[in-house]
């Protein structure tokens, strides 16, 4: 029985089969938003499950000097440590697997899809591919130091004097002093965090890694067909699995009474997280260079983490 | 039934690849204003790619001169199937008013098989839609001829 539960978890509720649906569907929301904000009518809803299908059509080209086993595996891998996430994050009021350090195992989860990238993107030899994992390299470095200081700082808001590293734990002190993102000290660090989610999902300003006006979609260029619709899933999976976590450390415990109702709570405030840091810093902004995206991490996000982080720590 | 959904899909989501062979960058400008707000070819799914590996449709404009002749072969034999080729402009169908040129090499039909040709100096960009959306649903077919 606790077999078949766990099974149900990793395969279809908060796992894979879960993210991945409605990955893509809040991938459809952002370019339908995006495309109204342009004055544009935009692809229905449905657009990037008609791309992930028909990539699954394509024929997979696997080029001379590509390393097989790595061009092939690295979407999966990426794809696995993703719906793995979704088990530790709270969704609605359940929690698939819940321990005393969730926040650090999501930590390192979270690093994997874009090891994977890089890994797929160095085994498939394009030079092209090779510069795109440099700035995938500088990207994951830019946003891990801010991101490492919010968590810090939510621990520590949440555990009082000791740190709470779970997430459980989290969602239960927002059940009873009210959500996170309320309390005027988190106020810097919700915005930190709503600038690591799309620097980690690679969306617009942010995108340097996979920019396909210049480098032809860096560690991307050499995929086609189905391990390419992997990777465009690990993307919408990200982005799920990124605004999740924006809601359940900083809006989480909601509770309505209902399971059914928590669950759509939350996914009515990941709609609203991916359209406010996602879509409208996409409608609004040019693609960063990579100095000036190190830079801004470096000084002005972590610098709000940090602000928030000495504020918890003297007991605001 | 899975192979209906991609087959369904295959039509809905083409993804568009540009390449220029000497084209004078008349048609390269008017398949640009096709992605723009006013006609907004996304609506039907249509995206511009960045590199031939991810590309359905293969959009070719100019009168392949002979130094891209060869690179044209090569990107075109990188696109992976089922993939449509269309020749944008009279350039590539005729050669136009660079017929006779030491240095022209059309039409393109010589090289590749072109599934749709979409003529005019330059074509409007409602005819480039009503091309790009007929070569969608050839992509349609060839997929369903690919895995009957």
């Amino acid at each position: 029985m606790i077999i078949l539960r766990s099974l149900f978890y990793i395969l279809i509720f908060p796992g894979a089969l879960f993210t991945a649906c409605f990955g893509l569907f809040l991938t459809g929301v952002d370019r339908k938003v995006v495309a109204r904000m342009q004055h544009r009518i935009g692809p229905p809803l449905r657009q990037p499950m008609y791309d992930f299908f028909k990539l699954l059509g394509k024929e997979t080209i696997i080029p001379h000097a590509a390393n097989k086993i790595a061009f092939l595996g690295a979407p999966i891998i990426g794809f696995v440590s993703l719906a793995l996430i979704m088990l530790f994050i709270p969704v609605g009021g359940l929690t698939a697997f819940s321990g005393n350090a969730d926040m650090i195992v999501i930590l390192y989860l979270i690093t994997i899809p874009g090891v994977a990238l890089i890994v797929g993107g160095s085994s498939s030899g394009s030079p092209y591919a090779g510069i795109g994992i440099s700035r995938e390299m500088v990207t994951m470095m830019a946003y891990e130091l801010p991101f490492v200081l919010v968590l810090l700082a939510v621990a520590r808001k949440a555990g009082g004097s000791e740190l709470a590293f779970s997430m459980e734990k989290v969602a239960e002190w927002q059940a009873a002093n009210g959500n996170m993102l309320f309390q005027w000290s988190m106020i810097p660090a919700a915005i930190a965090m709503l600038l690591v989610v799309p620097a980690e999902v690679g969306t617009q300003p942010f995108d340097v890694a996979e920019a396909e006006t210049e480098i032809c979609e860096g560690p991307l260029i050499e995929y086609s067909g189905s391990a390419l619709g992997m990777f465009k899933l690990n993307t919408a999976m990200k982005m799920f699995v990124m605004s999740g976590l924006f809601v359940s450390l900083f809006l989480g415990g909601i509770r309505t009474g209902f399971a059914v109702c928590d669950v759509i709570v939350f996914i009515l405030l990941c709609i609203v997280v991916t359209i406010i840091c996602m879509s409208t810093t996409h409608a609004v902004t040019a693609r960063l260079k990579i100095e000036h995206l190190f830079k801004f991490y470096w000084t002005f996000v972590a610098g709000m983490a940090l602000c928030s982080l000495i504020l918890v720590w003297c007991g605001l | 039934m899975f192979n209906k959904l991609i087959n369904d899909s295959a039509s809905k989501s083409p993804w568009l690849y540009h390449i220029n062979s000497g084209s004078c960058n008349g048609c390269d400008i008017e398949l640009v204003a096709c992605l723009t707000p006013r006609y907004d070819a996304e609506r039907f799914g249509f995206k511009l790619a960045g590199t031939p590996r991810h590309a359905d449709i293969v959009v070719v404009s100019g009168p392949v001169t002979s130094q891209s002749k060869e690179r044209l072969i090569r990107t075109l034999a990188q696109v992976p199937e089922p993939k449509c080729v269309v020749s944008l402009g009279s350039c590539p169908k005729s050669g136009n008013v660079f017929k006779g040129s030491y240095s022209v090499e059309a039409p393109l039909d010589d090289y590749c098989h072109v599934d749709v040709s979409v003529a005019g100096c330059t074509p409007k960009p409602e005819a480039i839609m009503e091309g790009l959306y007929k070569a969608a649903l050839i992509l349609k077919e060839k997929r369903e001829a690919m895995h009957k």
